[in-house]
């Protein structure tokens, strides 16, 4: 495989850098204060001093909770060897209390092998969990049990909760239970009963400064000179990376990519595409791609939307605004097709068809999701008289008719003196 | 349909279909099918290069292009990806033709034919468990599962098993040379396509943050994700959100992309070309979908082929000129419409949302507008109950009295007519009405009872037909009668002239409503020489 070529080997590097989430958050594992520290100590103390502990780790997606914890809980097992056990489950799969049981007994029957029942009961596996949990106690053994998506588990009647915070309460036992959640008020989520047995302690993940910006673009795209890489392609490249860094255009985009989302995956896709982006003959990353990714990236589908629709749509979207912002009450297909008409009559224009056409026109509206029924009620009638709304502002409305290439100046004019 | 765009014909061929293709001699001879191999995971035999890609889909070579770098080269990870546009513009034929200019290992499976989780989840299962619905294991699936958990854990087992044979076969490949049909590299793609209609299913708060999270869950770098959907990631929204995936958009088709799409398949270029000259940019402000203009030009073609002896003529000016003349009379009506004729080829694809119940009506509200005859056949006593409904939702139940009479007699009926001010008035905001709410509901009784006042008053029976004067309207011929509206009604119901409401809460009957416009029950009263307009109530 020598002959492979260089850039290539040097996107896949950076593209298995940049998808794998963990890589980037390797970069603060040092420093004291960062969250990794603070959730290693938590976790590391309860381990050695052999006692029960609860912790939320809040933030919004993308800004690498899950990362962090997978971090620290690949260093503990390797500090901790055969001390640690980890149940891992998530919400989104496992809200439902009787199914959550199982997928607990059946990682700890993997982790200690033991034959798992798929039949049985949810009382069996509840007890099941117990009386582990007391076992794994006596032979100093920590359970650590991770809850992804933390606010759906505190959906309904809370028993999975409360029946392994209950279980935390003896001497015996000796786990860590990790919330881990987007909703930053999940603990107010909790019922009374749950909320006394969790002790409250709560990490919060921020999204990225500016200041490590810096920091970061270069842990995540500098080649680094002990792989296989030839020297002076990783010399060259890491160079030229260096320049557009200190470029002041590259500040200005990174500037507006920060402005709208300054979460840590939103920066990993910029930088993602950006690397998809690389032209591969000489082989090196430019300004270009870095232009391109945030065009990619910060999308405006409504406005998308509004080019590609034809010229009779348009009519029915201005027409549209007109009756809302005439304040009828409601506005169907019918109302529509007056209005459309009564331009038509004052104005001449060249785009009037005839009724089936305006209605197939109407139902494309309805298929981009430009309009939308108001209720969805009335199955039973046709979509004439269903009374619809517009998704659309009519800022947007402006501004779409303003970059259409050929948008007849009637319903510029129409739109301008509405607003 | 010589000139349709490829898109559309390529979409046709799904995966499922072709390796059924290719089976479809053998299975002639012995019923049996090939086990499916991890072979099958690519598409289509042959190979595609890149230049047959792009110029078999016009107009599309710079989302080609970003796909392709976003796939990345072999075995490389890739963040999700969200392949969104609007209706026909070739979002599903391209990836899938990207995979088999690729020749990666896929699983494609599509929400509308996996049309609850449960199948949907079943189905990716089959697919990579290599597990083909037989006779032999009854139609099952290799894994009953239906909850995500199940799914997830399911997916991860067979997820591994594809990716190790994958790897067992790269290192195969690399002793011996033959391998044109294996598939290429070890990252297994799944590909959701109809994403959009996942937001209509029951469960659908649960199952869409699933299908967006499960890159993150699975945490497999194997693995790589597609999504293709109608509608914009902002339409798909969640109580907690999730991590968006990567948005790769598919504009609408330009005027000249159009045209580049008709162009193909074309016998003779030149004479479309001028053809499209002329059409093409009215057409445009109308729609601009391929699928919809192609159907929409095909009879306007002919029309313009009409004065042409030599179809292969190559149309210098003065004949281009002659041509256009002959045409441009027809331009304008076939304009308005256009959709006539597709309606009832497209409309299926449309409002997939709640499109099973109104696809019937599309139809029909389509169809019939402007010839006087009535455009397929019911019999007359059908046509009477469609009258009956009519009136019955059209007229306020007060007047019903008034309007029929017991006896039936057209004299005794007397309309008062007002024609002050104040009445005018009402007579708008009526109408206003009429537009914003539509046709009225009834519950079945006045169904019957209008309908038995009109046959009687037309001296009409629907036993006896054709014998006018035989005099057995009776009691007697009453509870045949019955039977047979019952069943009209229920037919009428199937082909949506009438629906079906919902019961209504009070009475807690079921309650109909007719679906016709005016103009067509006019047509069927015309049919039976029914006076209809003496019996609707003009406010």
């Amino acid at each position: 495989m020598g002959l492979k070529n260089p850039a290539e080997e040097a996107v896949a590097l950076l593209r298995s850098r940049l998808c794998n989430s963990n890589f980037i958050f390797t970069l603060f594992s040092d420093s004291p204060d960062s969250n990794y520290s603070k959730l290693k100590y938590i976790i590391s103390s309860s381990v050695t001093e052999a006692c029960n502990n609860s912790v939320l780790l809040l933030g919004p997606r993308g800004c690498g909770k899950i990362a962090v914890l997978e971090l620290v809980l690949e260093d503990l097992l390797k500090e901790f060897p055969n001390m640690i056990s980890v149940i891992k489950l998530n919400g989104l799969l496992h809200s439902d209390d009787n199914c959550a049981l199982k997928e607990i007994s059946k990682q700890l029957c993997l982790e200690h092998e033991l034959l798992f029942s798929k039949l049985a009961s949810s009382d069996d596996n509840s007890q099941f969990m117990i009386a582990m949990l007391r076992e794994c106690g006596l032979a100093h053994k920590t359970v650590i049990f991770v809850l992804d998506e933390f606010d759906l588990f505190a959906q309904g009647k809370q028993r999975l909760l409360y029946s392994l915070l209950d279980a935390m309460q003896s001497v015996t036992s000796q786990a860590v239970v990790i919330g881990v959640s987007c909703r930053l008020d999940a603990d107010q989520l909790l019922e009374k009963r749950v909320r006394s047995r969790f002790s409250h302690r709560k990490l919060l993940f921020l999204p990225l400064l500016r200041e490590d910006m810096q920091r970061i673009l270069e842990h995540c795209l500098l080649l680094p000179t002990d792989s296989g890489l030839p020297h002076e392609y990783v010399a060259d490249f890491n160079s030229k990376l260096l320049n557009i860094l200190a470029d002041k255009k590259f500040k200005e985009i990174i500037d507006t990519l920060f402005n709208t989302d300054s979460t840590f995956n939103h920066l990993l896709r910029f930088l993602f595409s950006a690397v998809c982006n690389m032209n591969m003959k000489p082989g090196f990353l430019s300004l270009e791609n870095f232009k391109a990714a945030l065009s990619s990236i910060q999308r405006q589908p409504k406005l998308e939307c509004l080019k590609d629709c034809s010229i009779l749509e348009l009519y029915i979207l201005v027409c549209m605004k007109r009756l809302e912002v005439r304040e009828q009450e409601v506005c169907n297909f019918n109302s529509i097709m007056e209005e459309y008409k009564s331009i038509h009559d004052s104005f001449q224009t060249s785009d009037y068809y005839a009724r089936t056409v305006c209605r197939r026109a109407f139902e494309h509206l309805l298929q981009r999701e430009l309009i939308s029924f108001l209720d969805n009620r009335g199955h039973g009638q046709s979509i004439e008289f269903r009374p619809v709304k517009l998704l659309i502002s009519w800022h947007e409305l402006h501004q779409g008719l303003k970059s259409y290439r050929s948008c007849p100046a009637i319903l510029y004019k129409l739109v301008e003196r509405e607003g | 349909m010589s000139n349709e765009g490829s898109p559309k014909t390529a979409r046709r061929i799904t995966r499922l279909s072709a390796v059924n293709n290719e089976n479809v001699v053998e299975s002639s001879k012995t019923c049996n099918f090939k086990p499916l191999t991890i072979n099958d995971l690519v598409y289509g035999n042959q190979t595609m290069s890149l230049d047959e890609l792009i110029s078999s889909f016009p107009g599309r070579r710079a989302q080609i292009i970003e796909l392709i770098s976003l796939l990345g080269p072999l075995n490389s990870a890739m963040f999700p990806i969200f392949v969104y546009g609007g209706s026909s513009t070739g979002k599903t034929s391209i990836i899938l033709n990207i995979f088999r200019h690729l020749r990666r290992p896929f699983v494609y499976s599509s929400c509308i034919t996996c049309y609850s989780p449960r199948l949907l989840f079943e189905s990716i299962l089959n697919q990579l468990m290599l597990h083909r619905k037989s006779e032999s294991n009854g139609y099952s699936s290799a894994k009953r599962c239906e909850k995500p958990s199940d799914f997830v854990n399911s997916l991860r087992e067979a997820l591994s098993t594809v990716i190790g044979n994958l790897n067992g076969n790269v290192e195969k490949a690399g002793s011996k040379k033959a391998a044109g049909q294996q598939p290429k590299g070890k990252v297994v793609y799944l590909i959701f396509d109809n994403l959009d209609l996942v937001r209509g299913w029951d469960k659908s708060s649960n199952i869409l943050p699933l299908l967006f999270n499960l890159h993150d869950v699975l945490r497999m770098t194997e693995v790589g994700l597609i999504f293709i959907s109608n509608s914009s990631p902002d339409m798909y929204y969640a109580d907690t959100g999730f991590i968006e995936p990567f948005p790769v958009y598919f504009p609408d088709y330009s005027e000249d992309d159009l045209r580049q799409i008709l162009m193909k398949n074309q016998v003779n270029t030149n004479l479309y070309s001028s053809f499209l000259d002329v059409v093409l940019r009215p057409f445009c402000r109308i729609t601009r979908r391929a699928d919809e203009l192609s159907t929409a030009l095909l009879p306007l073609f002919k029309k313009y082929c009409e004065p042409l002896g030599d179809l292969g003529a190559i149309p210098n000016e003065e004949m281009k000129r002659k041509l256009f003349g002959h045409l441009q009379k027809h331009i304008a009506p076939s304009l308005n419409d256009t959709f006539r004729v597709s309606s009832e080829l497209t409309s299926g694809g449309l409002l997939s949302k709640d499109n099973n119940k109104r696809k019937g009506t599309t139809k029909k509200l389509g169809a019939n507008e402007s010839s006087d005859e009535i455009e397929f056949y019911i019999s007359t006593s059908a046509k009477y109950l469609l009258i009956s409904a009519f009136l019955a939702s059209r007229n306020p139940a007060t007047l019903d009295a008034s309007l029929f009479d017991s006896t039936g007699g057209l004299d005794n009926r007397k309309r008062k007519r007002k024609s002050s001010g104040k009445s005018l008035e009402q007579k708008e905001t009526a109408e206003q009405e009429l537009l914003m709410k539509g046709p009225g509901t009834f519950p079945l009784e006045r169904l019957v009872a209008i309908f038995q006042c009109l046959t009687s008053v037309a001296e009409y029976s629907p036993d006896e037909e054709g014998q006018e004067n035989s005099g057995g309207i009776g009691e007697s011929g009453n509870s045949g009668l019955m039977s047979g509206v019952l069943l009209q009604l229920s037919s009428l119901c199937n082909s949506n002239f009438i629906t079906k409401g919902g019961s209504c809460p009070l009475e807690g009957s079921t309650r109909y409503r007719s679906n016709i416009p005016e103009d067509m029950a006019l047509k069927v009263a015309r049919s039976l020489k029914f006076p209809l307009s003496k019996y609707l109530y003009r406010r």
